[in-house]
């Protein structure tokens, strides 16, 4: 029968290191996506999911059930890449020529459902948008878009309340409807 | 929109699900009637599709193996204490929070200061001359250390002056 | 408004007006409307053994002068408003002219003059602690010194 994640943790917190790889295995491409949708550069993205595990495998002993591994494990993440983002010395038009890279070199399999010129530009003009949000307005916009997460379990992963989860969505979707307001 | 500005929070509220079913309903009413609110609507769900589509089709899949065996490495890896004392001060003081932490240590430092002077300068007894003109008297200044005394002294010896007064009193005292 | 929301620029902002509000309030610190000045004026002599009990306080000051005997002669105080002085007659036809100067770190700078009808024998400046006093002497008299006490308190 699969455990739960609690159990898993419980397990981690007694040194079972096999139960740390089930967990990291249940939610590394979930943090990843999270990550990339804020940091929009894989190798950059990889890193900090990597540390966030990294970290929480640290912190596990102290984790007491508080809140659901998902979003401790979120939070982590986000909080890196928070940081990351601060970091962060490229620019928009890098970030386009090293997507462009990444998608020829994978050849035809890879080419995006969007063939239509006007939805390539749409794209490239919503990534650029996304990427001029602050990196708190981009948290709540992916971790929406993404994960689907309900107002309280984006306040709990970020540390905010909900009505300011709802406020910085509100503000981003509004922000990225007026740069996008052509194709809309 | 017609006065439905407020309408849009409300709008985006149904579209992640955060309406109650009573709310939902009577704003799901508004929208047929409302043609502001129907676009609006329309305009957030063309921007949410469009915004799933980008952040999840270019988030390429991760192999799970290659993945762990990197965490496993920086698990395994013995990190310089430096990096485990900065990563543990980014973590008690973010950004955000230093932005505030930084001006109130400079305004506690400088509050300290002058309290301390200001504490210092009631706590020095000693008087300061800062300046003394005697008309061309000896003057003597004295600082007694035990009772923070400070005297000034004026002796009468100026030529021609108070013989009399310097014949019955003394010289001077004793210090 | 949107320019507060960036951590540098909110930094400096507090930063700046954390240090205006702490050198305004902690250096440059509000002048005192009046001092109240004290002048107490002392005879000092060898003639006896005397001390006078109206002076217990000063002891231990006045026995840093070595005289065996010391008398309270007059004790007087005067309230002087800010940029004004007063002028207190001393035994011995002598008067002392006091003007407050400015009050800073809790220390109050007292201008002196003393004169002996017209005059003047001593000019000096003394910066006192708040509550504090120096001794001013040496005049002769009547067979003795005249010692001053003058002690100051902001109001």
């Amino acid at each position: 029968m699969e455990l739960t994640d609690r159990e898993l943790v419980q397990r981690c917190q007694a040194g079972e290191m096999s139960a740390f790889q089930e967990l990291v295995s249940r939610y590394h491409q979930k943090v990843y996506m999270v990550i990339f949708g804020l940091l929009r550069n894989r190798e950059d993205a990889l890193d900090v999911a990597q540390e966030t595990f990294f970290r929480a495998h640290r912190k596990i002993g102290g984790f007491q059930g508080g809140s659901s591994f998902y979003t401790w494990i979120y939070r982590i993440a986000v909080n890196l890449s928070i940081d990351a983002q601060r970091r962060q010395k490229r620019n928009p038009l890098d970030f386009r020529e090293s997507m462009d890279d990444l998608l020829e070199s994978q050849g035809e399999a890879a080419r995006d459902p969007f063939a239509d010129l006007h939805d390539k530009e749409l794209r490239e003009k919503l990534t650029s948008a996304i990427n001029d949000l602050t990196p708190e307005h981009k948290a709540v916009i992916v971790l929406r878009t993404i994960e689907g997460l309900s107002y309280k379990d984006i306040g709990e992963i970020l540390g905010c309340s909900e009505g300011t989860v709802m406020s910085r969505l509100h503000y981003a979707r509004k922000k990225l409807q007026d740069k996008l307001s052509a194709f809309l | 929109m017609n006065g439905c500005e407020d309408k849009v929070a409300s709008i985006e509220r149904w579209l992640d699900g955060e309406l109650s079913g009573a709310e939902s309903e009577s704003l799901r009413v508004h929208m047929v009637a409302c043609a502001g609110c129907s676009e609006a609507r329309r305009r957030l769900e063309k921007l949410q599709s469009t915004l799933t589509d980008v952040l999840l089709s270019e988030a390429q899949p991760v192999d799970f193996m290659p993945f762990w065996r990197a965490v496993q490495l920086r698990i395994n890896e013995k990190r310089p204490w430096y990096q485990d004392a900065l990563d543990w001060m980014r973590g008690v003081l973010p950004a955000s929070r230093l932005a505030w932490v930084v001006p109130a240590v400079i305004a506690l430092l400088l509050a300290g200061v002058s309290l301390e002077s200001y504490w210092r300068g009631g706590r020095n007894a000693f008087a300061t001359v800062e300046s003394i003109d005697a008309y061309g008297r000896n003057v003597a200044l004295l600082r007694e250390y035990d009772t923070k005394t400070t005297v000034i002294w004026l002796y009468q010896d100026q030529e021609g002056e108070n013989e009399a007064a310097e014949e019955t009193a003394p010289s001077g005292p004793a210090f | 408004m949107k320019l507060l929301k960036k951590p540098p620029l909110r930094v400096l902002l507090f930063s700046l007006v954390a240090m205006l509000a702490v050198a305004v309030t902690g250096t440059a610190q509000t002048q005192p409307q009046n001092i109240e000045v004290r002048i107490g004026a002392i005879l000092a002599s060898n003639q006896n053994d005397e001390f006078d009990a109206r002076l217990k306080g000063l002891e231990k000051q006045l026995r840093v002068l070595k005289y065996r005997s010391y008398r309270l002669l007059t004790d007087k105080s005067e309230n002087i408003p800010r940029n004004g002085n007063k002028v207190f007659e001393i035994p011995g036809g002598r008067s002392l002219m006091v003007t407050p100067q400015e009050f800073q770190d809790n220390r109050i700078a007292l201008q002196v003059r003393l004169t002996d009808g017209k005059k003047p024998l001593l000019d000096t400046t003394v910066r006192i602690a708040n509550k504090g006093n120096f001794i001013l002497g040496g005049p002769p008299h009547e067979g003795g010194v005249l010692v001053l006490s003058i002690s100051a308190t902001v109001q």
